[in-house]
């Protein structure tokens, strides 16, 4: 039998399997694998660039604003992967997975490769020369007023450049938008604390209790408060942290709570101020204030139970100090900054200001310091985009075609400039408007300088340098654009630099000294910088001033029920898709949905009771109707969401942007309301009231989650215990 | 049952294969005519036998290029290997570093070319003509520390081993077999497996010899460094080689 | 070496106990992960997508069970939830829970291997050998934690799992896998390699912290923790000696302590005696509130 004649590759070609067998052609003559005859090698190359080993470079992450400094593998020229630096006092080392995908940014197939101008529906390829002699002629043809200049949140040396290329054409109009910057919590904060971004503390609280933060997933620096968080519980001497979420619809923060708190949606102020009464620490117009908020009307109110808010005020009283946070979910109402100003009067009576709560500090160079903006900036430039007021609009690094609430009309009033000129690294939905696209190179091939909003420890800049050769040879980094254009009307001025590099590096060099490099020649001061891929600073302090104060603060009792649209829309901020700039990254798309392990779709999130309420079951495609338009997802039953709200998560339903994002799921901002924070005028994001109806389509969900549907069924796989029964101040 | 019978006899044929791999088939026959790797035609003609060969002693000044090489190491153009995995190939910049000052040979035809790379900036795109598929993890950096820094062989001959008389060649060819069965040849050839079924102290073998491994068969006491090797779970270790 | 040699020393070879007669030394990689800093976010199984080059299905395939994430989040809710007596929320919260290969010491996966393509290394790694596997997969079958991920398709020809320039990003140190072969987490062996190798460049034996698997490099709160579990200085033997869990036991001492005994560590599916290399610490619960 074993002279049977029959060897392994038969046996693999008799059932069939001959694809394992096109990895064996390693026997017999040739080793070499077909196309891949070559050898790789170079004309020059550096003592360091040896094939096989990696070469690691610093950098910073550009997946989002947190500024996590970001360590990447190189290998024979190419970038394999982003670990994080561990010398950055945001990340320490570590990365979260949107920060991961960020090689697939770069790598992405879907990337624009060469400048295009329109040319009826369709874009034709055109070189740079004339894509900016193009640009040149359409100013001239414009007065300074008619020009603006729409931005995602930009900072360092490039928002320096693009401040001067915008007064060098006479442009006032820059517009600043994120989608999902917190902006009610900025005003806030600055009226509670005196300053935007305080320090938050989470590992020196002992309590934490987070008004829909979602501090782990999506909110200001994620990995930065991950670590935190697992300090926070490790505790001090073994006494654990307590996380208490309070929010309408659970959040990766919320489902890491020790108690989840599910709220009517808008009632988080009233909470808070029911809090305060029921703690007995204020004096004065506080608990006046606070004093018709007593547990039976506020648990009436809120649909907390009574013995819940004395559970959480105990242990607020017991354990100090704490921390309270209040997060975008609270302040995505009408009454946001009032819900805002109460959670942060709590830290106030709880005595946290100056504790968990520090002074942050920035950098000193303020013209340096991040651009911030959200819907009140896109609101006002759609105003003036449906006055007619632009002839010229340049966009970059915001897709507000895809984000814009659905009732801003935003495309239908872009339609109204003469001259469109978007800075894309995708054709995405704003791309597809423009009539001159001008590709992008990615972070990791383009040279700048980036700061955080939120600062760590001390202050500090971060250098964004090319790990590796540009892919594309006509992409170019928006700085070299920047540069182009200013020379156009500032030539003399800019003449020394011949690209941005030269520019970064001479105005860096400039302010050596400030540096933290006085002393040192220019060469190992730069050498030494990008070595590192930070500039560490002290940074100014800024002084936390804000007093408790109710002046101002009034809560508008629970909304009442609307007949015709009876469910509140909580749009779903997911850690890895945000407001949707990345979902052409496709580790992104297949990397489960934390909570419901949904991928690749979209889904709207019901309560089970609410569900069976309306007779829906999982996989029902239902359409979600507001007054602004409407939606089709499919249904899953999702038991951490208040049963009179539904959610659907952002970032998925393009239309465009590329072949892993274009077509999968629904787009929520589409149906956005144009509600507005009565106080910031940001948009209410949680506003929108909405109706579900069956579409009479059903379809198999796609998830990790198996048919037993997120329970052990009794078996000891995913084991907890209680505090009590545990003593971790053993522990290694 | 006929299903069931026939799939026996294919398990079979598989662990037979296995057995073509023993050491009684030390070096698979390669079926070009004079027994060796395939011609690769390279884009420049290069002499390993005017660069490695052996100097000619009755031609001290080397002029006649049919008599004698230079007697260079490998490792002074191959230089990754002694530091990498991976052996690389030169850079363009190391050719030209000493043929620039080569007046003698500046006007060779294949020199011409060399520097035609060098004046266009554009790699060599040289063939490959020893590599490993894809699922095989060799490591040059481990053997050249072996045989060259710590058995101080001559890098010839350490080099030798697995890439055949280069010194020898004009074009390098592949002259061994480099099938899994050829490297285990040596790597047993050198650490035997002892009668009691073990491997010496010090030797790696085991993972090849599917034989239990014991403790200490070469007498005397187990070293620290060397339990790495003896106390193996399995008959075989293949991430040794396999990734 | 010969066939009969190994059709006679195999069963030997089939080890159902670990370490007894042959203990590890001088590696044995464990890891610990504490599921109580563990926010179930997702960066580790991207990072290990980055690192090993899983291809990414897409959702047809996703929805055929065809997903390779080597390492998985796995998301459970409280067993009381929405049942009669129970809760209508999950007012604990969600329990997460990373699932990999657990690196079993006498894995079910290798005794039902046809063509010994899964065995056992020297360093109490389980080892999957794509050019010997066959795709029986039984070894997924016999697999009790369901971490083991088959190639239905031959990815790389594939259209959009990696089209042009995304296919270099792909980790030279890592097979790229082809069609019809099993293949699962291997504790990144690409980097133990390189690690090992490195230190013995320099005489020594690998030290804790010299190599970090890519998931315990990403994760955000540093829930995992790997290393070499019978190097005492290591902080993974650490860990396990301070919760008494011993890898050769199938049933831990100190949980037959009445009352419990204060400590956190446990294996998943101990009781079935695969000898897992991974322990978790319990998730704590706040019992104040």
């Amino acid at each position: 039998m074993i002279d049977s004649g029959l060897d392994r590759r038969d046996f693999l070609k008799v059932l069939g399997w001959g694809g394992a067998a096109a990895a064996l052609s390693g026997c017999g003559n040739t080793s070499i694998e077909d196309g891949k005859e070559t050898v790789v090698s170079y004309v020059e190359a550096a003592d360091y660039a040896i094939p096989g080993i990696g070469v690691y470079y610093n950098s910073t992450c550009a997946q989002c604003d947190a500024g996590c400094s970001i360590n990447g593998r190189v290998r024979e020229g190419r970038v394999l992967k982003l670990e994080g630096n561990p010398a950055s006092a945001i990340n320490r080392g570590k990365t979260c997975g949107l920060g991961q995908a960020g090689v697939q940014h770069h790598y992405n197939p879907d990337r624009v490769r060469e400048p295009m101008l329109r040319k009826g529906d369709k874009f034709e390829t055109i070189t740079w020369d004339k894509a900016y002699a193009l640009i040149a002629e359409k100013l001239n043809g414009a007065k300074g007023e008619e020009v603006a200049f729409l931005s995602g949140g930009v900072s360092g040396h490039l928002k320096v450049l693009l401040g001067n290329y915008l007064a060098s054409i006479g442009c006032k109009n820059h517009y600043v938008y994120e989608a999902l910057a917190p902006a009610v919590a900025r005003a806030a904060n600055k009226k509670a604390y005196g300053i935007e971004m305080p320090r938050f503390n989470i590992n020196k609280a002992k309590v934490v209790l987070s008004f829909g933060a979602d501090f782990l997933g999506s909110w200001v620096s994620p990995v930065h408060f991950s670590q935190q968080y697992a300090q926070f519980r490790k505790g001090v001497d073994g006494q654990r942290g307590v996380l208490i979420q309070v929010e309408s619809k659970m959040t990766l923060t919320g489902a890491n709570a020790d108690r989840w708190v599910p709220v009517r949606p808008g009632t988080e102020g009233i909470l808070a101020l029911g809090i305060i009464n029921e703690l007995g620490m204020a004096s004065g117009d506080i608990a006046a204030a606070v004093k018709g908020y007593d547990r039976i009307r506020v648990s009436k109110e809120t649909g907390v139970p009574p013995g819940q808010i004395d559970k959480i005020a105990a242990l607020l009283k017991l354990r100090s100090p704490s921390l309270v946070l209040a997060g975008s979910a609270a302040e995505g109402y009408a009454h946001g900054s009032q819900n805002a100003a109460a959670i942060n009067l709590l830290n106030h009576v709880l005595g946290n200001v100056g504790k968990t709560i520090e002074a942050s500090s920035s950098v000193t160079f303020t013209q340096m310091a991040p651009a911030k903006g959200n819907t009140a900036a896109l609101k006002s430039l759609n105003d003036g985009l449906a006055a007619g007021k632009y002839k010229v609009l340049f966009s970059y690094a915001a897709n507000p075609v895809f984000t814009a609430p659905g009732a801003l009309k935003f495309k239908d009033n872009l339609a109204k400039a003469d001259f469109k000129v978007s800075f894309a690294h995708y054709l995405d939905e704003t791309a597809l408007q423009a009539d001159l696209v001008l590709p992008l190179d990615s972070a990791l091939e383009d040279w700048n300088t980036q700061v955080p909003e939120y600062m760590a420890e001390g202050a500090q800049i971060n250098i964004q340098q090319p790990l590796m050769e540009k892919l594309h040879a006509n992409t170019r980094g928006m700085g070299d654009i920047l540069l182009a254009l200013v020379k156009q009307r500032r030539a003399e001025e800019y003449k020394s630099f011949d690209d941005y590099y030269a520019y970064l590096r001479a105005a860096m060099l400039q302010n050596k000294g400030a540096l933290g490099g006085g002393g040192a020649d220019d060469d190992t001061f730069w050498n030494d910088t990008l070595t590192k891929g930070i500039v560490k600073l002290a940074g100014s302090s800024g002084a936390l001033s804000g007093k408790a104060s109710v002046v101002g603060l009034t809560l508008p009792a629970p909304s009442a029920a609307d007949a015709q649209y009876p469910l509140h829309l909580i749009p779903g901020v997911t850690a890895s898709l945000r407001d949707g700039r990345h979902a052409n990254q496709p580790w992104l798309q297949e990397s489960p949905d934390p909570l419901t392990t949904i991928v690749w779709d979209s889904w709207v999130e019901i309560h089970p009771k609410k569900a069976a309420e309306l007779g829906i079951k999982e996989g029902d495609i239902l359409e979600v109707t507001s007054r602004s338009g409407s939606i089709k997802a499919q249904a899953y039953l999702f038991p951490g969401i208040h049963p009179d709200a539904i959610s659907v998560p952002l970032g998925r339903g393009h239309d465009a942007l590329g072949r892993y994002a274009k077509g999968y799921g629904a787009n929520p901002f589409q149906i956005l309301d144009a509600v507005f924070d009565q106080e910031t005028g940001e948009l209410a994001m949680h506003e929108t009231r909405v109706k579900v109806s069956k579409t009479g389509q059903c379809v198999i969900v796609v998830k990790d989650e198996g048919s037993a549907g997120g329970k052990q069924m009794g078996r000891k796989i995913a084991v907890s215990m209680s505090t009590d029964e545990v003593d971790l101040s053993k522990e290694v | 049952m006929r299903c069931l019978l026939s799939l026996f006899v294919l398990l079979m044929g598989l662990f037979a294969t296995v057995n073509s791999y023993a050491a009684d088939a030390p070096q698979p026959a390669l079926t070009t005519e004079d027994s060796s790797g395939p011609q690769v035609v390279q884009p420049i003609e290069f002499p390993h036998d005017r660069h490695a060969g052996l100097r000619n002693p009755s031609d001290p000044t080397n002029s006649d290029p049919l008599k004698g090489g230079m007697e260079i190491d490998c490792m002074y153009c191959h230089t990754y290997a002694r530091r990498s995995a991976v052996a690389g190939i030169p850079t363009l910049q190391k050719c030209i570093g000493c043929h620039q000052s080569i007046e003698s040979v500046r006007n060779k035809p294949r020199i011409q070319e060399l520097f035609k790379y060098w004046d266009a900036k554009k790699p060599v795109p040289w063939k490959k003509v020893h590599d490993m598929p894809d699922f095989v993890r060799f490591n040059h950096e481990r053997h050249i520390k072996r045989f060259v820094e710590q058995q101080n062989r001559p890098t010839q001959e350490a080099c030798g081993y697995c890439h055949g008389d280069v010194k020898q060649m004009t074009v390098a060819r592949r002259s061994k077999g480099l099938t899994m069965g050829w490297c285990a040849n040596c790597h047993q050839k050198d650490h035997p497996v002892t009668a009691a079924g073990g491997t010496p102290v010090g030797n790696q073998a085991y993972w090849y010899s599917f034989q239990k491994p014991v403790a200490g068969t070469a007498g005397g006491e187990v070293k620290a460094q060397d339990t790495n090797n003896i106390k193996a779970q399995g008959p075989n270790d293949c991430w040794q080689c396999h990734k | 070496m010969s066939v009969n040699n190994l059709l006679e020393n195999w069963a030997q070879f089939r080890h159902f106990h670990p370490v007894d007669d042959k203990p590890h030394d001088p590696y044995k990689w464990a890891m610990s992960i504490d599921l109580d800093a563990c926010t179930g976010c997702n960066a580790c199984s991207v990072a290990c997508y980055a690192e090993n080059n899983l291809p990414v299905v897409g959702k047809e395939k996703y929805q055929h069970g065809h997903v390779m994430h080597w390492i998985r989040i796995e998301r459970y809710w409280d067993e009381s939830l929405g049942v009669a007596g129970g809760g209508d929320f999950p007012e604990q919260g969600a329990q997460f829970l990373p699932m990999m290969c657990q690196q079993c010491e006498a894995a079910p996966c290798e005794t039902v291997c046809p063509a010994a393509a899964t065995n056992h290394t020297a360093d109490g790694l389980n080892s999957q050998i794509y050019n010997r596997c066959v795709g029986s997969r039984y070894c997924s079958a016999n697999c009790p934690f369901k971490v083991r991920y088959f190639n239905w398709y031959d990815y790389p020809t594939t259209d959009n799992v990696w089209p042009a320039e995304m296919n270099q990003q792909l980790n030279p140190d890592v097979t790229v896998r082809s069609k019809g072969v099993m293949e699962k987490c291997t504790f990144c062996v690409q980097r133990l390699h390189a690690a090992k190798g490195t230190a013995k460049n320099e005489g020594r034996l690998v030290h804790d912290g010299d190599v970090q698997t890519a998931c315990q490099q990403a994760c955000p709160t540093s829930a995992i923790t790997f290393g070499n579990l019978v190097d005492p200085e290591s902080k993974v033997h650490k860990q396990w000696q301070s919760q008494q869990v011993e890898l050769d036991k199938d049933a831990q001492v100190k949980d037959q302590k009445e009352g419990g005994s204060g400590l956190r560590g446990y294996r998943i599916f101990e009781e079935l005696r695969p000898y897992p290399s991974v322990m978790y610490l319990e998730r704590v619960r706040e019992s104040a509130v």
